[in-house]
């Protein structure tokens, strides 16, 4: 994207005793995207949130939204930064109206008529009186959302959001979120396990792996097209079909074929004329889950790694 | 800032012990007043003391206390006015206040104080210390507001809750005087170091309030710093409460060496210049504000940069 940053992490690095936890990280995020965050437990999504919002001070480099240091001017950056760290933590024996009251006193401007509006927009409205002692789980996410909202950041945080939320409220989130990404302009940085989330939510993935940010991908790109084909012989087909140019591996009992769909009537045909049993040729979609699986190396959370 | 204040004010009377500390200690002030009435009614000492008697009594004393060539010029000073007081007494046949009147309760105020301490250092150690038990503190700190702006509302606030609690004292105290033991009779007289003057009972009982508020406000500031620095509100609460007590008995143990006059407690009293009980000598009044200062800016100084530093990973 030729478009300036409106967020650049710099070489952001942070030791804690002998243990590097986030080392050298560099990432943009612009205005009206939204940026998924993605990494096994422990890898260092919360810290380098933290660290974004001014919670945790870095060892080395800094943050800067839209130009203003977080290191260096605390307000006038993070005056335009809406976040959710982990759980978001209320005061319980306030109601949840007037947990927005306090939050909205720490901002410049908000007034009573937008503590209702975001109320309306987290659909919190029949239950916003009462003690936040006495919400549910998705209730308290959804009050979350709504102190993060408040000031209408241009740039919005969070990490792991739809944990604890039922599905209408997943949903009615994702398409929240991607409503004010387009008609906002407001970045989005979401950091979430939830992998086929992250992919209905997002338009670009950053993968994070010990503390090192591994890969960079646009949504579409992983999405590429690619086709299962359930053929006898095996060995024979794969030799016809990367013979003619296609590029072939196996999966599973199969063979993968990565090619635009107009070209699969003539791959088939070539296969029938050389006598090859077809039984099924269907369009194959990878989940990200794989693909994620994949980049990160297996299921097993991060070691501690020392210096 | 008044934002700031504002919320903490808020949060501060959310909470049902804020208030049960307040309606506790009204509790406390009347149920003794109640207490002594009853005692008195119950049991009336026979033959009472005439005030004469025991104006006489105490002129006796005073006047023996001052034989001492040992005593410090406060406590001279002290010694002298009571005896001229004394001796305007008996002369013009001015009676002092009654012991059980609401007049006498309301110069006595402050012997109460040490409740009000107690409750404001269960505030203070909490005010911080409970933001990071209970995980809010990363909502908190995440605003466009530094952190050392968020730190002083939270002092400024505790102050006011003590402050609070100190006017209650005062005129809870009053009320329950008035109520069981009516005004009273007598003159309020003191030595302002020339000559006997008649006074304003109202003015002294809020001197001696105003003066033993020194004690509140420093064990206050350092219950204050404990919460923010161990970032728990039972370890700060229970320690500042342990040293209140025994360090004052410190003071005793401590009299005889050098360093007992930079010691804090030596100095937390400031109504012992006027009560002539100061167990340390060469201390002065102007002596011991400057020692209460400077614990004051140490303790303050170390809880903002702990606060302002602190990586937050509650
Ligand atoms: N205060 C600390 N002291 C020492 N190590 C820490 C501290 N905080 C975090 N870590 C370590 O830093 C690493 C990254 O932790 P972090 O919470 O950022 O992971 P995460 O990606 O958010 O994980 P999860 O997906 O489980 O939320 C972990 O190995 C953790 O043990
Ligand atoms: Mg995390």
């Amino acid at each position: 994207m030729s478009e300036q940053a409106l967020v650049q992490i710099k070489n952001l690095s942070k030791t804690i005793g002998s243990k590097r936890i986030i080392k050298n990280l560099d990432l943009d995020l612009y205005k009206g995207q939204i940026t998924g965050f993605l990494g096994p437990n422990g890898a260092g999504k919360t810290t380098t949130i933290r660290m974004m919002v001014g919670l945790m001070k870095p060892s080395e480099g800094d943050v800067l939204i839209d130009g203003k240091s977080v290191k260096h001017s605390f307000e006038e950056s993070i005056e335009k930064v809406g976040v959710i760290v982990e759980n978001p933590e209320m005061y319980k024996y306030m109601s949840g109206y007037k947990n927005l009251l306090h939050f909205s006193r720490m901002h410049k401007g908000i007034s009573k008529k937008r503590i209702d509006e975001v109320v309306h927009q987290v659909g919190m409205k029949n239950r916003i009186n009462e003690k936040v002692g006495s919400y549910s789980l998705g209730m308290r996410q959804r009050l979350g959302l709504a102190q993060a909202l408040l000031h209408d950041p241009k740039f919005l945080i969070l990490d792991e959001p739809t944990n604890g939320l039922d599905p209408a409220g997943i949903r009615e989130f994702r398409l929240y979120l991607q409503k004010i990404a387009r008609e906002n302009g407001v970045a989005v940085f979401v950091s979430s396990h939830l992998l086929s989330e992250i992919e209905l939510l997002c338009d670009r993935i950053a993968v994070i792996q010990n503390g090192e940010l591994i890969d960079i991908k646009n949504v579409k790109e992983l999405q590429q097209s690619r086709f299962l084909f359930k053929v006898e012989p095996l060995a024979e087909a794969e030799e016809i079909l990367s013979g003619i140019g296609f590029p072939v591996s196996r999966f599973e009992d199969g063979l993968l074929v990565e090619t635009e769909a107009q070209h699969i009537p003539g791959a088939v045909k070539i296969l029938v004329n050389a006598n090859i049993s077809i039984f099924a040729v269907q369009p194959f979609k990878a989940t990200l889950e794989d693909q994620f699986l994949e980049m990160t190396g297996g299921g097993d959370i991060a070691q501690a790694h020392t210096k | 800032m008044l934002k700031l204040i504002q919320n903490e004010w808020m949060k501060l009377w959310s909470r049902k012990s804020s208030w049960i500390m307040v309606i506790l200690l009204a509790v406390i002030l009347f149920g003794t007043a109640g207490i002594t009435k009853w005692v008195n009614t119950a049991m009336p000492i026979e033959n009472p003391e005439s005030w004469q008697e025991v104006e006489t009594n105490e002129l006796a004393y005073n006047m023996s206390m001052l034989e001492n060539t040992e005593l410090s010029d406060a406590q001279r000073e002290y010694y002298e006015g009571e005896v001229a007081i004394s001796e305007h007494r008996l002369e013009n046949d001015l009676p002092p206040y009654e012991y059980d009147s609401m007049q006498q309760g309301v110069i006595e105020s402050h012997i109460m104080m040490s409740i009000v301490t107690l409750f404001t250092v269960i505030i203070a150690g909490g005010i911080v210390a409970s933001e990071f038990s209970q995980g809010t503190i990363k909502m908190l700190l995440t605003r466009p507001v530094k952190r050392w702006k968020i730190l002083t509302s939270k002092y400024i606030t505790t102050m006011l809750y003590a402050i609070l609690l100190a006017i209650v004292l005062f005129i809870v105290t009053a009320l329950a005087g008035l109520i069981f033991f009516g005004i009273g009779d007598g003159t309020f007289l003191t030595w302002n170091g020339s000559e006997v003057v008649e006074g304003s009972f109202w003015l002294e009982g809020l001197k001696m309030l105003a003066l033993s508020f020194a004690s509140v406000w420093i064990i206050g500031t350092f219950a204050f710093m404990l919460g923010t620095v161990f970032r728990s509100s039972s370890l700060a609460i229970g320690l500042s409460i342990f040293l209140m007590f025994t360090g004052i008995q410190a003071v005793f143990l401590l009299a005889d060496y050098e360093i007992v006059k930079y010691y804090l407690f030596t100095h937390t009293d400031l109504t012992q210049y006027y009560t002539g009980f100061i167990p340390v000598e060469d201390i002065t009044m102007t002596m011991s504000v400057i020692v209460l200062i400077v614990y004051f800016i140490i303790f303050m100084a170390i809880s903002y940069l702990t606060f302002g530093k602190r990586d937050v990973t509650a």
